[in-house]
């Protein structure tokens, strides 16, 4: 008996190896397709989730130099911190620290700082930032400035 | 394959298919002739099968393919916004100094809204610079338009919350200058249309648009600015000047390291200065400089062999020369040293040191220094200095010590650089370049020359007759020249005195080799006040030397440097021959 004559419980063998190859198929290309899709559906959203972070990034680093100002920080290191940019009076090299501390503490009277107060008169000037709110640390500024 | 090759193997392949049709019909026919016709059909409809499952077989390998290899998600149009037109520009340390930025344009489509009240009231408090006029109009038109565009991510949030229908948003870019109005005049500003402006983003346009998406790196330093723009503006602040001009430039490689000009203004928002603000004055206005260009005739009189620094000038009487009389503005009334004309900033030793040199050589050196021509930077606004039409004994003279001609601050740095970089004449630019890059630059003056200006230049500044000396830092060997020029009065149809432009024009180190890291530095105010801390003064020496000298404290450390300690230095006024520039 040929294989195209066999049956098996009165269907064709030859039938059923081609329906169930059918079905076969069939449930393949569809598992395929909608795994696809989701993954695709995934790929996209991690590219656009790359995408908004690219330009995240971007705004933050816009924002990161737009604080980072060297008039803004000029400002707020004088208003708050009492800093102000390093004299040469002021460099020392590692040789002189031992007649540094020799010589002891510098005296009380500091002079006035004239950067200080010049940077926070400055507020009239354009392109000079103003002083930080007064309310934020009154007693420095009012230090500062004396 | 030839044309041949190829209809000759389609003719093989049509034969063999037909005659498998033909082998199977005669199948069919001896199947049917052996009794057998049931089988004849199920044979037909199996074959059919056959082949529509190696049909679909195929179709499905396809779509599994294309489905999980294609790169559909990529071009669905989700993913990616407004591309942006023009690059980033940085300055030399990677500092972000303009970018364009996604930004998005508010739309409106009256079709789609139900509630034009509620609309209306829900934008203007989410939007407070939203105009209402324009609101009012695409509420009421009959199509989808555009009503406000650069809104920031977090706007478009803010609204996109408020879930209105008929309000949608398209991306876009826009230019943005996060340091405000630091740079402003260098970076410049471009228009909505992604074409520059003004500054660098008018000078490097082409450029700027090739490199989309990348970086151009220019040549300033952050941090120079930021030290160059502070004590600027302080100098204003006290002196307050009209205007006022502050640079920085490497001597070697004419790469401005620093450029203010001020008033200034926020390339953010041009269209909010006036000309006035938005002139950048280092590249774009011309001045009568003054004295510090008796720094060229003092080089240029080395130079010629006419003078050494030990060379004596009479300056007990003022100088006749034609119909007018040169005086001094500090009359020493003595005899000085070229080193003592120099740091007593001496119109009549300087006037008769140029008529020593002569006409000829004098507007010849000066055409070799570039001070006739417009300084060439990339910058746009480089303008064309005011050079006297005829290099007489007359003219000499007075450009001897800056007078009769008007020249850029950019072009008096790019002589400068020349006199102090071992006399070789190099343009300027605002382009980085890469370290050990070579540049090209016409050989005008000797090296020997160049270390003696150097020392002249020290002595002003180190010495206690110096008319520098207020910009003598310790350890960091500044040179430089003090410079007052009165302005032209139409109204009074002569020079006014009350009307200066102050300027110092300074160097550093002045010590080393001539290949050494060398450094000038201008502080120039256009108009200054004398205050009581100036004793009234409104001098080049007053007002923009402590400047300049605090500018250069500042900046010493960033370009690397180091301070020295203090040697004896350059004596004073002519008492050592300075010649050797040791």
């Amino acid at each position: 008996m040929s294989l195209l004559d066999r049956k098996v419980r009165g269907f064709r063998l030859v039938d059923l190896i081609g329906v169930s190859l059918l079905v076969v198929l069939i449930l393949g290309v569809y598992l395929a397709k909608t795994i696809a899709g989701r993954e695709r559906a995934e790929i996209a959203a991690v590219e656009r989730q790359i995408k908004a972070e690219q330009t995240r990034i971007r705004l933050l680093q816009a924002e990161v130099a737009h604080l980072e100002q060297p008039g803004r920080i000029e400002r707020l290191s004088v208003g708050y911190l009492k800093m102000e940019p390093v004299t040469a009076g002021r460099e020392a090299t590692v040789e002189q620290i031992i007649d540094i501390a020799r010589a002891g503490p510098p005296k009380k009277e500091k002079p006035v700082s004239i950067v200080a107060a010049m940077v926070n008169e400055s507020d009239a000037i354009p392109g000079v930032p103003p002083p930080p709110p007064p309310e934020a640390l009154p007693l420095r500024i009012a230090e500062a400035s004396r | 394959m030839s044309f041949g090759e190829s209809s000759l193997r389609a003719s093989l392949l049509s034969r063999w298919l037909s005659e498998r049709v033909w082998g199977l019909e005669h199948a069919f026919e001896r199947a049917r002739a052996s009794g057998r016709a049931e089988d004849d059909t199920r044979l037909r409809i199996f074959f059919v099968l056959v082949l529509f499952a190696i049909g679909f077989v195929i179709l499905a390998i396809g779509a599994t393919r294309a489905a999980l290899f294609s790169d559909a998600a990529r071009a669905d149009g989700r993913v990616a916004p407004a591309a942006t037109t023009r690059a980033d520009l940085v300055d030399r340390n990677g500092m972000l100094l303009a970018a364009d930025l996604l930004h998005y344009g508010l739309y409106i489509d009256p079709r789609e809204i139900w509630e034009p009240e509620e609309t209306r009231r829900a934008l203007l408090a989410a939007l407070p610079n939203l105009d209402p006029n324009r609101l009012e109009r695409a509420l009421r038109g009959n199509r989808r338009i555009f009503v406000l565009g650069a809104l920031t991510p977090e706007q478009r949030n803010k609204v996109h919350a408020l879930g209105l229908p008929g309000v949608s948003f398209e991306p876009e870019q826009r230019r943005v200058y996060p340091l405000g109005t630091s740079a402003a005049h260098f970076i410049g500003f471009s228009d909505a249309g992604g074409e520059g402006i003004a500054g660098a983003e008018a000078a490097l346009n082409e450029e700027i648009r090739a490199a989309a998406g990348g970086q151009i790196p220019l040549s300033i330093d952050l941090r120079v600015q930021g030290a160059l723009e502070d004590e600027l503006y302080k100098a204003v602040h006290e002196f307050t000047p009209k205007g006022a001009v502050g640079l920085v430039t490497d001597v070697h490689t004419g790469e401005i390291l620093g450029m203010a000009s001020w008033p200034v203004y926020d390339p953010n928002k041009p269209g909010k200065a006036g000309v006035y603000a938005q002139t950048n004055r280092a590249a774009a206005t011309v001045f009568e400089m003054g004295s510090t260009f008796k720094a060229f005739t003092v080089a240029i009189g080395l130079d010629t062999g006419v003078a050494t620094p030990n060379s004596t000038f009479d300056a007990t009487q003022p100088f006749k020369l034609g119909y007018r009389t040169i005086h001094d503005y500090h009359a020493a009334r003595k005899v000085l040293t070229l080193v003592e004309v120099f740091q007593h900033s001496s119109n009549i030793g300087t006037a008769k040191l140029a008529v020593a040199i002569g006409p000829q050589r004098m507007g010849d050196y000066f055409k070799r220094l570039g001070l006739t021509e417009p300084a060439p930077v990339e910058l746009i606004e480089t303008a064309r200095p005011l050079t006297p039409k005829v290099w007489n004994e007359d003219a000499v003279a007075s450009t001897s010590f800056g007078h009769g001609i008007n020249v850029t601050p950019l072009a008096l740095a790019r002589a400068y650089n020349t006199i102090l970089n071992g006399g070789r004449l190099i343009p300027l630019t605002i382009l980085k370049k890469e370290p050990g890059e070579s540049v090209e630059g016409r050989q005008v003056m000797s090296e020997r020359t160049s270390l003696q200006m150097l020392s002249i230049m020290r002595a002003n500044v180190a010495g206690e007759a110096g008319s520098g000396r207020s910009a003598n830092i310790p350890g960091l060997s500044v040179g430089g020249k003090t410079g007052t020029g009165e302005k032209y009065d139409p109204a009074i149809r002569g020079y006014n005195r009350k009307r200066q432009v102050s300027s110092f024009a300074a160097v550093f180190p002045t010590n080393g080799p001539v290949e050494a890291k060398r450094y000038f530095v201008l502080i120039l105010l256009d108009e200054p006040h004398g205050t009581a801390r100036s004793a009234g003064y409104a001098t080049g020496g007053w007002v923009a030397a402590p400047a300049a000298g605090r500018v250069i404290e500042r900046i010493a450390p960033f370009l690397g440097v180091q301070r020295q300690p203090e040697i004896a230095e350059i004596a004073p006024a002519g008492a050592t021959p300075v010649g050797d520039g040791q």
